[in-house]
């Protein structure tokens, strides 16, 4: 089961046909997303899922012994934020899109209960031999309003 | 000790070694569930089988790009944690599809060491590399040692 539960659509193929192609792709324009609450649980689940056992992101007692003062999210939650603030018809989800690289920026940490929101815009597009690639820009702020991690990356698009 | 003494204790040059991973179905399965990424590109043996991707056949699954970038992040954050470094950027490229099968290592070396108006900032090249050798992912990483945590 996916950390987000069963409300989650995995089935990519399902509204394929509502989702922006590269042609459709406005750089600049705003991808619908919807705020996400990060439990403890979610964020562990997430954690054991890619492997991260550091305590900080386990163990109360240690995570409170240290600069953090408590259980934090690793920084790599963002993954999962991608696809959890964003909808079913993003075009992110287009089966065959080919991540191509990434450069994320770590500000605040994310914490348990935290809600986050994202702001994602393709930045641009262009095309390179035969490939139409995509650049997108996500910036993801939590209830107070600080910026927890910016992000920005390319993806090859379906044809 | 302060983070300051910490920084002063890191050499450019040191080599982080990360742990081996094994891509397996399993492996793929719980990336997936834990990104919510459930492209048929990591799920769908028969349509990889048959998809020509403008040119590249890959011809079997493979692995999420990102489940590089998420070892590199491990790989850092578990050498800065307890040094009192706060993992702050990471780029990273793709250069190979990693397989079913494969064996990935993770891999940072210091590669600067920065003051700032405020702060101590450390340079990072990252490499992952497979059974052969040869890079999968490369990239670079800057981490501050700082106090307190921002926020």
């Amino acid at each position: 089961m996916n950390v987000m539960g069963e409300e989650f659509e995995t089935d990519f193929w399902k509204e394929v046909s509502d989702r922006a192609t590269w042609d459709m792709i406005v750089p600049g324009d705003l991808r619908e997303t919807r705020p996400v609450t990060l439990t403890k649980q979610i964020i562990q689940d997430f954690a054991r899922k890619v492997g991260e056992d550091n305590p900080l992101y386990f163990d109360e007692a240690y995570a409170k012994s240290t600069a953090y003062g408590g259980i934090v999210a690793p920084p790599s939650i963002h993954l999962l934020l991608m696809f959890a603030c964003t909808t079913s018809r993003d075009w992110m989800r287009s089966p065959g899109t080919i991540n191509a690289g990434q450069n994320w920026f770590y500000n605040v940490p994310i914490r348990p209960g935290d809600t986050i929101e994202m702001r994602g815009t393709a930045l641009d597009k262009f095309i390179k031999k035969d490939r139409l690639f995509a650049v997108h820009e996500n910036l993801f702020t939590n209830q107070h309003g600080q910026v927890v991690c910016t992000g920005r990356g390319q993806t090859i698009r379906p044809v | 000790m302060s983070a300051q003494a910490e920084f002063d204790k890191i050499a450019v040059g040191e080599v982080i070694n990360g742990r081996s991973f094994t891509v397996t179905t399993e492996t793929i399965q719980d990336f997936g569930d834990a990104s919510l990424d459930y492209n048929p590109l990591h799920f769908d043996p028969d349509w990889m089988q048959k998809n020509d991707f403008g040119g590249t056949q890959f011809g079997t699954v493979i692995m999420h790009g990102m489940q590089n970038f998420s070892l590199i992040t491990r790989t850092l954050t578990d050498w800065l944690v307890p040094r009192g470094g706060y993992h702050r950027r990471l780029e990273t490229r793709w250069i190979k599809p990693v397989k079913l099968g494969d064996t990935i290592m993770p891999e940072a070396t210091i590669s600067r060491k920065n003051l700032t108006d405020g702060g101590n900032w450390a340079q990072f090249d990252v490499v992952v590399k497979n059974q052969d050798g040869e890079p999968v992912a490369t990239g670079q990483a800057l981490a501050e040692f700082r106090d307190t945590i921002p926020g």
